[in-house]
């Protein structure tokens, strides 16, 4: 990150990809969306030449899932299928795609294993809720947040023993700490271990370790593309869309290499849909707002949306909006 | 006196009859405290050495546990620990007492073993085959005549509050001793007043382990908020005691972090690796309590 497309970002929308009455998505329209902007973001005319500029028959690949508010929404089944399908037409065996996430329960709710080819692997890190075990020991970051005992973060043991590539897939969902949950959040709190204790009462310190953790290798480096899968969305309460009514649906699908670009026109997302709902700014940060979060206007956090900002100060991606080209297509 | 008691195991104390002798003997528990009154009884009993001892003088203690206080809205998840390390740092002389039932049993031997603490324990009759168990293991530890490590001192007023201060580093992880005076062979000395003392205790704590600095630690938990590490040093090298305060529910993955090099150790460990001045390993699972000898 941010590889070979900074600053550039693929929108590609269907009103036919998700009928928002039954949640149900269009696996054939996902399809013809991933093909399109695959090709839109590399320019070839074939979308296994625009694939196979990221992978290649060697790699073993990861399939970053973002689980966290599965079943009711998740990186969509048929968007991981539609990636792997892609992934196994450039001959990356099945047994070297990795479908994976932080916790098993999470994952196993989204059902992945219905839509994949036997072989794939689906697995996570945390197979048992809180074990250190899924995570590689020598990899980690250290910070004391709140004089918490464990002050290390480590990284997913699957990402620095076994995969060569990352194709990391989030949501497009508000998060009540973070702002947003998009590209970096997914490939940062996605790949390290004992996460909550950056968040205390309504402090929440994901304003720099977000950035921090994605620019760790090797997840920067192995991280080759980001596809964001924005059928469903969350605008409030999120990552875990509990209520219903929070839930809304971009019917889009976002593709790029610069996690920051895609995530700075995330938060433009979200932001419209909070407004067009009459909810304060994710930029809010009156503690007046503090609160049961139920209500649109309130949060249990004062959220960090600035992350996607501090990220780019890393040297992840370009966040001025001025400078992003997006490609947007209407399928 | 702590070196002295650290060979000393907890004895089950078992103040009903002698009727529950086949299940002491199937636990392999064949050494007991009974009340004077009861001794007579279990004169006849074969091959269980019952010694008559009376509970009057002891310090009862609360029995070790984890709340996890999912009750609790509250701005840590971080779960309470019922630990009784810092009573026995406050009174290594003294003799303790629990009441432990069912597997709480096995943890409080463990733990008065790791603080080489004088222990009597009552259970019930399911606490009788984890505690025979528990009592088994550590009988069959490899001796090691280790002195506590300690960080720091702590000049102790004797007070609650600074009882609960002295509680919290225990929990913590944070070693100590309680000196009389300034002593200069620890990095840090803390003089605890409970006049003196900021109510918001945790704030000492933390002022105290940074004041110490982590990079300074004897000992590091990674990997859970359950487990207490104690720490025991001789010349060939380091005992490394690990209890587990949630005595029915193993860890899975504790990394533990010993200051120094001990390059040797025969143990079931993963990832071990023992940098320019520091020994990390990674412990499979816990259930209730280990002891790891490390070598130099």
């Amino acid at each position: 990150m941010p590889g070979p497309y900074l600053g550039q970002v693929v929108r590609v929308h269907s009103e036919t990809s998700i009928d928002a009455q039954s949640g149900k998505a269009d696996r054939t329209v996902v399809k013809q969306m991933l093909a399109t902007g695959m090709r839109a973001l590399t320019g070839d005319d074939k979308p296994e030449d625009s694939w196979a500029r990221f992978v290649s028959p060697k790699d073993v690949v990861g399939v970053k899932v973002n689980c966290s508010g599965a079943p009711r929404i998740m990186s969509s089944p048929e968007v991981v299928a539609g990636i792997v399908e892609n992934l196994i037409a450039v001959g990356v065996p099945a047994k070297q795609i990795y479908i994976y996430e932080r916790f098993d329960n999470q994952l196993k709710s989204a059902g992945y294993e219905k839509y994949v080819p036997q072989g794939v692997n689906i697995t996570a890190a945390e197979s048992n809720r809180g074990s250190i075990l899924g995570y590689d020991p020598r990899t980690y970051v250290e910070t004391s947040f709140f004089g918490e005992e464990d002050t290390r973060s480590n990284l997913v043991r699957l990402v620095g023993d076994t995969l060569t590539k990352i194709i990391n897939v989030p949501n497009m969902k508000e998060h009540q700490a973070a702002g947003v949950t998009g590209c970096l959040k997914n490939i940062a709190y996605g790949n390290f271990s004992n996460m909550d204790r950056s968040h205390r009462s309504e402090q929440t310190n994901t304003l720099s370790f977000i950035g921090t953790l994605a620019a760790v290798e090797p997840v920067r480096s192995r991280t080759v593309l980001n596809i964001m899968d924005g059928l469903r969305g969350v605008w409030h309460a999120g990552p875990f869309s509990v209520n219903a009514r929070f839930r809304f649906y971009p019917k889009q699908i976002m593709f790029g290499t610069d996690p920051v670009a895609m995530d700075r026109l995330l938060i433009d997302v979200i932001e419209a849909k909070r407004k067009a709902e009459g909810a304060v700014s994710l930029f809010e940060r009156s503690r007046d707002h503090l609160g049961n979060n139920s209500n649109p206007n309130k949060n249990r956090f004062i959220r960090e949306p600035g992350h996607v900002e501090y990220a780019a100060k890393l040297g992840l991606g370009v966040y001025d909006i001025e400078q992003i080209k997006l490609k947007a297509i209407e399928l | 006196m702590l070196l002295l008691l650290a060979a000393a195991l907890p004895t089950l104390f078992w103040d009903s009859g002698s009727e529950i002798a086949p299940a002491l003997k199937e636990a392999g528990i064949t050494h007991i405290a009974v009340p004077s009154a009861r001794a007579e009884s279990w004169k006849s009993v074969s091959s269980i050495k019952a010694d008559s001892v009376e509970l009057q003088g002891a310090v009862k203690l609360p029995t070790p546990s984890v709340n996890y206080r999912t009750d609790q809205a509250s701005a840590t998840r971080v779960p309470w620990l019922n630990s009784n390390g810092w009573r026995f740092l406050r009174q290594p002389s003294a003799r303790f007492y629990y009441d432990a039932p069912g597997n709480a049993a096995a943890l409080a031997a463990a733990e008065a073993f790791a603080f080489g603490a004088n222990a009597l324990i009552r259970t019930d009759a399911e606490g009788i085959k984890p505690l025979g168990e528990m009592l088994a293991y550590l009988a069959n530890l490899p001796d090691f005549e280790g002195t506590p490590v300690a960080d720091f001192g702590v000049i102790d007023d004797g007070s609650p509050v600074v009882g609960e201060v002295m509680n919290l580093l225990v929990r913590n992880n944070l070693l100590f001793k309680i000196v009389p005076s300034l002593d200069p062979q620890l990095n840090l000395t803390v003089l605890l007043k409970a006049k003196e003392i900021d109510p918001r205790i945790t704030v000492v704590v933390q002022q105290i382990r940074s004041d110490l600095t982590d990079e300074k630690r004897s000992v590091r938990i990674y990997g859970s908020a359950i487990v207490i590490a104690r720490l025991t040093s001789a010349a060939e090298g380091v005992r490394v005691h690990l209890l587990n305060y949630a005595a029915t529910r193993p860890v899975q993955g504790i990394r533990v972090r010993i200051l120094g090099r001990y390059p040797k150790h025969g143990a079931d460990l993963q990832d071990f690796t023992v940098d320019s001045n520091a020994t990390e390993f990674t412990v499979p699972e816990l259930k209730i309590y280990s002891a790891i000898d490390l070598k130099r």
